[in-house]
């Protein structure tokens, strides 16, 4: 039941002589957020740049709801609404001239459609004045209503929580998921950010050095990778310590160390919770050291093939 | 997919009156034609102080006089010698016929603006409208919104080079109607039937009258402003590809200069290099041919320099599309 929106196949790129892009494949369904996670530098914009037609691949197949982009481009872009980088928009015309010149390239596409999507991206006080004294928030939902303009089928966004505050950080993210939730849109969204990339979306390709490494879902990925915190307490509690830990709800899974120390993968922000819980069961806690797990951390583990998280030998959870 | 060409050439129609690039060249025109309309008119006045009279006559008896001792000067460089002889000639056909050449008045400081404009001041308010048509969106980001719509290229490319040309056209028609609204106030706006001589040809620095002819001013006009457009076009299809190559607007806007600039210096220096005249910028005077003008390099025709700049802008158009159409775009 669930369509494929967006496929890629064995996509390779150079660019002077030199590979940056390595057989990169994956696909994406409507109604999903898919996330394309890696560091600076991976790749993710070069493929996205392919993904709309900005660059041409140098080897493989892209096709945008079953039409190749490389031999029918007109057909294939018109089911992709994208923001590339930054909403670049034209700043010496109001938000809804912008609107206006992205209508007549499309075609198809009514006044009271213009109407409808800055209602939907909640501009409507502003859409008459020049897009120079939007701020970033403004112009990044104006850059979502020219995307959403000409009903894609999937949005592909670029980074799209760069630059904006933590507010606008969580309606962006509520955004996608309502994009993705209520109205059957696919969302291929590229991010530097574990975090965004566990808060937003369904399904993530995981990319380094301009190859796909894991494409899976994030719920699986951050069952391996959560984040967790340290224990040390004394030598003699420990096995104490490990039954209170494993019976409180914050905490989803405990190991011993040694030396006193106890690892647990666990909310990091219940932390005084559950040391409350130890120190009333009468368990001094010695010291207490919470390790995030970072992008980097989790690339280490991915491509040394290390899946020993059990051990302090583990390339997860070092600070 | 209902993007027509229409529609496409309205977006940078729009886009180009916002920068307001074209209020730019308006501007420009009306600040320069008062200016040089004060200048011509102080000419005329100056020049009759010194004879004594308005009689434009013995103006011209007297200029024709000044000319033939200019030739007496042994320092003279032959080129010149050759042009002093068919002005000497061409003056002389307008006494015996008694043609005013100078007769003041809208239509006739039209003609002469024309003739002064048409190889550098035209050509760099061209270069002012279309030097960053292209290159803006790249410098501006904004190319990335319009190569991600369901539009090819070259689509995209000719909906930017039509309405160049549109504003081109509007370019030399405000140009003609400036020129003529505004020195009439000064010299009065009648003139259109006075008759210009044209029709002169150039053989071997011998200026042949025999197939000189008489036309209407207001045709003369037509002749001149078409050529006028058609030196306007190529500069602005030449500027055009510029504007795809570099990305500042600035950058083009320099190399434009230096190209019309070095133009108007080979023009004045290079009848002993003849091969500079495959150049464009060394055929932007097309006006020159129907004076009777000697041209600045021997063997330069008007059918000639048409197809020098014919074939100049075929290769810009082509240059622009395939780099277009081609490149990838990166920030």
């Amino acid at each position: 039941m669930t369509e494929t929106v967006l496929s890629v196949k064995g996509l390779h790129k150079k660019i002077g002589g030199k590979p940056i892009i390595h057989n990169i494949t994956f696909d994406v369904f409507a109604g999903e957020v898919f996330g394309f996670l890696g560091p600076n530098g991976a790749g993710k914009t070069t493929t996205i740049r392919m993904l709309v037609g900005l660059a041409a691949a140098d080897g493989g197949e892209i096709h945008i709801g079953g039409i190749s982009l490389q031999d029918q481009f007109p057909q294939a872009i018109s089911q992709v609404g994208c923001i590339v980088e930054n909403p670049e928009l034209y700043k010496f015309m109001t938000g809804r001239e912008n609107l206006e010149q992205f209508a007549r390239m499309s075609g198809g596409i009514t006044l009271e459609r213009i109407d409808e999507i800055v209602r939907f991206v909640d501009l409507e006080r502003a859409i008459d004045d020049k897009v120079k004294t939007y701020s970033l928030g403004m112009r990044q939902r104006l850059g979502i209503a020219q995307a959403m303009l000409h009903r894609p089928k999937i949005l592909i966004l670029d980074e799209p929580t760069n630059g904006l505050d933590p507010a606008g950080i969580r309606e962006m993210r509520q955004f996608i998921r309502k994009l993705a939730e209520e109205e059957g849109l696919a969302v291929f969204i590229s991010s530097h950010l574990l975090s965004e990339i566990e808060m937003m979306c369904d399904r993530v390709a995981i990319i380094s050095k301009g190859k796909v490494i894991s494409v899976g879902l994030v719920k699986e990925l951050m069952e391996q990778f959560a984040d967790q915190v340290d224990w040390t307490v004394q030598e003699a509690s420990v096995p104490k310590a490990r039954e209170v830990l494993k019976g409180h709800p914050a905490v989803t899974e405990v190991w011993e160390v040694g030396d006193g120390r106890l690892k647990c993968r666990m909310d990091v922000e219940r932390v005084s919770d559950v040391n409350q819980t130890l120190v009333r069961e009468g368990i001094p806690v010695l010291g207490i050291a919470t390790k995030t797990v970072t992008l980097e951390d989790l690339f280490l583990t991915l491509t040394q093939g290390g899946g020993n998280r059990g051990t302090e030998h583990a390339g997860i959870g070092s600070k | 997919m209902g993007q027509s060409m229409l529609g496409l050439v309205q977006n940078e129609t729009v886009k180009l009156l916002r920068r307001r690039r074209f209020l730019v060249v308006v501007l420009i025109l009306a600040i320069l034609i008062p200016i040089f309309t004060y200048a011509q008119y102080r000419s005329v006045v100056t020049a009759q102080e010194r004879m004594g009279t308005s009689d434009w006559r013995p103006l011209l008896t007297q200029q024709i006089v000044d000319m033939q001792n200019r030739l007496a000067s042994s320092r003279l460089p032959d080129e010149w010698r050759d042009f002093i002889k068919v002005r000497i000639q061409q003056q002389q056909y307008y006494l015996d016929h008694d043609i005013n050449p100078m007769a003041p008045g809208g239509p006739t400081f039209a003609r002469g603006f024309m003739d002064q404009a048409v190889s550098m001041f035209l050509p760099m308010i061209i270069v002012v409208l279309a030097v960053d048509l292209v290159s803006a969106e790249f410098s501006e980001g904004t190319i990335k919104l319009l190569l991600t719509r369901p539009v090819r290229r070259w689509k995209v490319l000719t909906s930017k080079y039509l309405t160049l040309l549109l504003f081109t056209s509007l370019t030399v028609l405000m140009t003609l109607i400036l020129a003529y609204l505004m020195s009439g106030v000064v010299f009065g706006y009648s003139g259109w039937t006075l008759p210009i001589l044209t029709g002169f040809e150039v053989t071997g620095g011998e200026l042949e009258t025999a197939g000189a002819f008489m036309i209407p001013q207001w045709q003369f006009l037509l002749l001149q402003y078409g050529l006028g457009w058609f030196v306007c076009v190529v500069v602005g299809t030449v500027t055009f590809m510029v504007s795809v190559l570099v990305r500042s607007a600035a950058a083009g806007m320099g190399i434009m200069m230096a190209a019309l600039i070095s133009g108007t210096i080979l023009t004045q220096m290079a009848s002993s290099w003849e091969s500079s005249k495959y150049l464009f910028v060394v055929n932007l005077q097309l006006t020159d041919y129907l004076n009777g003008t000697l041209p600045p390099i021997k063997g330069m025709t008007l059918p000639f320099s048409l197809t020098v700049l014919t074939v100049w802008a075929i290769a810009a158009l082509i240059v622009a599309y395939t780099v277009f159409i081609r490149r990838d775009v990166t920030s």
